[in-house]
């Protein structure tokens, strides 16, 4: 079943919102959008259409978004988005703890909202597949995160755990800096100092492996006083 | 109840002072009044006298004019008794005092009175003087001690002063405590009035009126703080609920014009214009949530995360994040940290929100590309840390530079903003604060911005050990 199928409904006590909330779905191929404007009309809609996600606003005429969540939850599990003009720290964590799926502060983006919505309904409805780590080619080898190995003219060589963490994290940030503090707390964890030196041994034996000439790195670089940057080969 | 025990000491102090400065002046007085009138013509001074003037051989006795007088003067008689008991030479002598003396008469004129005449006797060559005083001008006493008594005189004196002393110990002490005793809840209740707690006192007492007003004040200052909060409460929500107001419209301005500035049917200078109007309703975005964040610092309403930080992890952090973001070539940011250890504690977001505004300020104010040092350094006492970002750019002058942390449109602000929505570095201020620190700055006009956050270290237990 196409996610584009799913049921959504939206709940929102200005019209104008629902309207252009709506136009956004529909534009992306979302077609069977139900409205509500307060707590009684989304709790009928929820018993009648059964939607599959509910884009849900706090501040409604006959009560707050965090009670009517609460009241959905006897009824049904379905996923659901909060979309406030309440952007406190305090709200956006109530909202995550009640289980809303995401939380996200107007004025937003329209693009951000489609983003959200389809990532929410891919993870609930889509049969989850296994993560798999990326395998990804730099200048002078492939390395295959999920396999932690690295393959080069030479041959394949194993990544240690902590080499791997380094990769990983670099990876994700490919292209930008990422600090050796940022590196050091995802290989060893929360507060954690004195680790830098260890953290240059464990880069340089990770130059040996993916660099054909360690000492003048082309793929994994030190931005002095910084960090470290990789750059990764087009994919 | 240390300043009950420092006004009981000095209390006491007072009171031995002022008993030891009573007696002194009661030994001074003893002397000067009480035996006023003791000195002058001392009957045993004027009988002496007579008994050495009086010269001559039995029955042709003479006496100096001098003495004659003083003998006037003093109304008294004079006569010398030989060594037979007869009067052998008198001046002035009444008529009822006999001439002839048997020993036992002696014995008792020498020590009483003779004819209730008060009589002084001085021995002479040729038998014993003796004047007479006027009946009534003189009272005569015997005084008899042991030798025992007399030697342990001093001592004794000495134990009545140190008992006495003492006593007015005691006496203070008692008499304080009770006074400590009904001023202590007054005290208290002062104390409890400086740290704005509320206070009801008993009035009663010699107190009662003092207890009255400080319950009064209590009062006052409960109310007033009470209505400050409400005050506070009610512009942090008026602030809270405009940005909340706007959010809902703004979000359709942006969802629309992005919707325009995609559309490919649209002709490209309409789809350029839509960009516009979403990149300005972009910003007006963040001048909302930068406004809600400083409403809510200067209202105490913002919750802390508080982690304990590495400082210079935050600055490579913040400096890695605008490199990442793609700063400007015009731009160099230095870093120079002191040691890495330095620790302190606070919200990183926060923190980082603080450093992120004042490079963005020394970017914003120079757009001809500068030189931004950020730096990290610790106080000579370890006892504050500072985030110091500097740049070599245009700076300002003095007095513009107070108006920086001031909120922008507020009465203690001077001038205008010149650029950006102005909350940004009243808002690092406020961010400093909620951490227990400062924000300085320091500029002269062509020799750039120097922005400094101190915040208090936070002590590790090994630094603690060197």
């Amino acid at each position: 079943m196409n996610i584009r199928d799913k049921k959504i409904l939206i709940i929102d006590d200005e019209l104008e919102i629902r309207k252009m909330i709506d136009s956004f779905l529909r534009k992306e191929g979302f077609y069977r959008i139900y409205h509500a404007e307060n707590c009684e009309e989304a709790l009928t809609n929820l018993r009648e259409n059964k939607p599959n996600l509910a884009i849900l606003d706090v501040m409604l005429p006959d009560g707050d978004g965090f009670s009517l969540l609460t009241a959905m939850r006897q009824v049904s599990s379905l996923p659901v988005l909060f979309l406030s003009a309440r952007g406190e720290a305090e709200d956006r964590l109530l909202g995550l703890g009640l289980g809303a799926d995401d939380y996200i502060v107007k004025p937003f983006l329209p693009r951000e909202l489609i983003l959200r919505v389809t990532a929410i309904l891919k993870r609930v409805y889509t049969t989850v597949k296994p993560e798999v780590l990326p395998t990804f080619k730099l200048e002078d080898c492939i390395v295959d995160l999920e396999g932690a190995v690295v393959s080069n003219e030479q041959g394949e060589q194993l990544l240690t755990a902590k080499e791997h963490g380094i990769l990983v994290k670099l990876y994700e940030n490919r292209g930008r800096i990422v600090t050796s503090d940022a590196l050091c707390r995802a290989v060893w964890g929360d507060d954690l100092y004195g680790y830098e030196n260890t953290l240059m041994v464990h880069i340089r034996r990770l130059r040996e492996k993916i660099e054909t000439d360690p000492s003048n790195p082309q793929s994994l670089l030190t931005v002095r006083g910084l960090g470290y940057k990789l750059i990764v080969k087009e994919e | 109840m240390k300043s009950v025990i420092r006004i009981l000491r000095s209390f006491v102090v007072t009171t031995i002072i002022i008993a030891i400065f009573l007696l002194v002046l009661n030994f001074v007085l003893l002397g000067n009044f009480l035996f006023k009138g003791m000195e002058g013509h001392a009957p045993k001074n004027v009988v002496q006298k007579v008994a050495t003037e009086l010269e001559g051989t039995p029955g042709n006795y003479g006496l100096d004019n001098s003495v004659k007088k003083l003998l006037t003067q003093n109304k008294a008689w004079a006569m010398l008794i030989d060594n037979k008991g007869q009067v052998s030479w008198d001046y002035e002598l009444p008529e009822e005092i006999p001439l002839n003396y048997t020993l036992r008469d002696i014995a008792k004129l020498s020590r009483f009175y003779l004819k209730d005449y008060p009589v002084f006797v001085w021995e002479h060559d040729d038998g014993l003087v003796v004047v007479g005083y006027p009946q009534t001008s003189y009272a005569k006493y015997q005084l008899y001690f042991p030798v025992s008594w007399i030697s342990s005189l001093p001592v004794r004196s000495l134990a009545l002063l140190i008992g006495n002393i003492a006593l007015a110990l005691l006496l203070s002490v008692l008499i304080g405590t009770r006074l400590i005793r009904s001023l202590k809840p007054l005290l208290g209740g002062v104390h409890d009035l400086a740290q704005e707690k509320p206070v009801q006192l008993e009035t009663k007492g010699i107190f009662q009126d003092l207890a009255k007003s400080i319950n009064q004040t209590s009062k006052i200052l409960q109310k007033k703080n009470k209505a400050l909060k409400k005050r506070d409460e009610a512009r942090y929500n008026w602030i809270a609920g405009i940005s909340h107001d706007i959010r809902t419209p703004l979000s359709m301005v942006l969802g629309y014009a992005g919707e325009l500035e995609e559309n490919k049917v649209l002709p490209e200078e309409q789809r350029e214009q839509a960009g516009i109007i979403r990149q300005q309703g972009e910003k007006l975005r963040v001048l909302i949530q930068d406004l809600n964040l400083v409403s809510m610092l200067e209202y105490e309403m913002q919750p802390l995360n508080i982690k304990t930080l590495f400082l210079s992890a935050l600055a490579r952090q913040v400096a890695a994040d605008f490199v990442n973001n793609g700063l400007d070539e015009k731009y160099v940011i230095n870093l120079e940290l002191a040691q890495e250890d330095i620790k302190v504690k606070g919200d990183e977001k926060l923190l980082l929100r603080a450093l992120t505004n004042l490079v963005q300020n020394s970017i914003t104010h120079n757009p001809q590309g500068c030189e931004i040092l950020l730096k990290t350094c610790i106080s000579l006492d370890s006892e504050t840390c500072s985030f110091i970002v500097a740049d070599r750019g245009k700076g300002i002058s003095q007095d513009k530079l107070s108006d920086l942390l001031e909120l922008p449109y507020s009465a203690q602000r001077k001038h205008a903003v010149a650029k950006g929505h102005g909350l940004g570095l009243p808002m690092v201020s406020k961010i400093a604060q909620a951490h227990k620190g400062k924000l300085i700055l320091k500029s002269r006009p062509g020799e750039g911005l120097e922005a400094i956050i101190n915040l208090p270290v936070v002590f590790s237990p090994e630094q603690k050990q060197v």
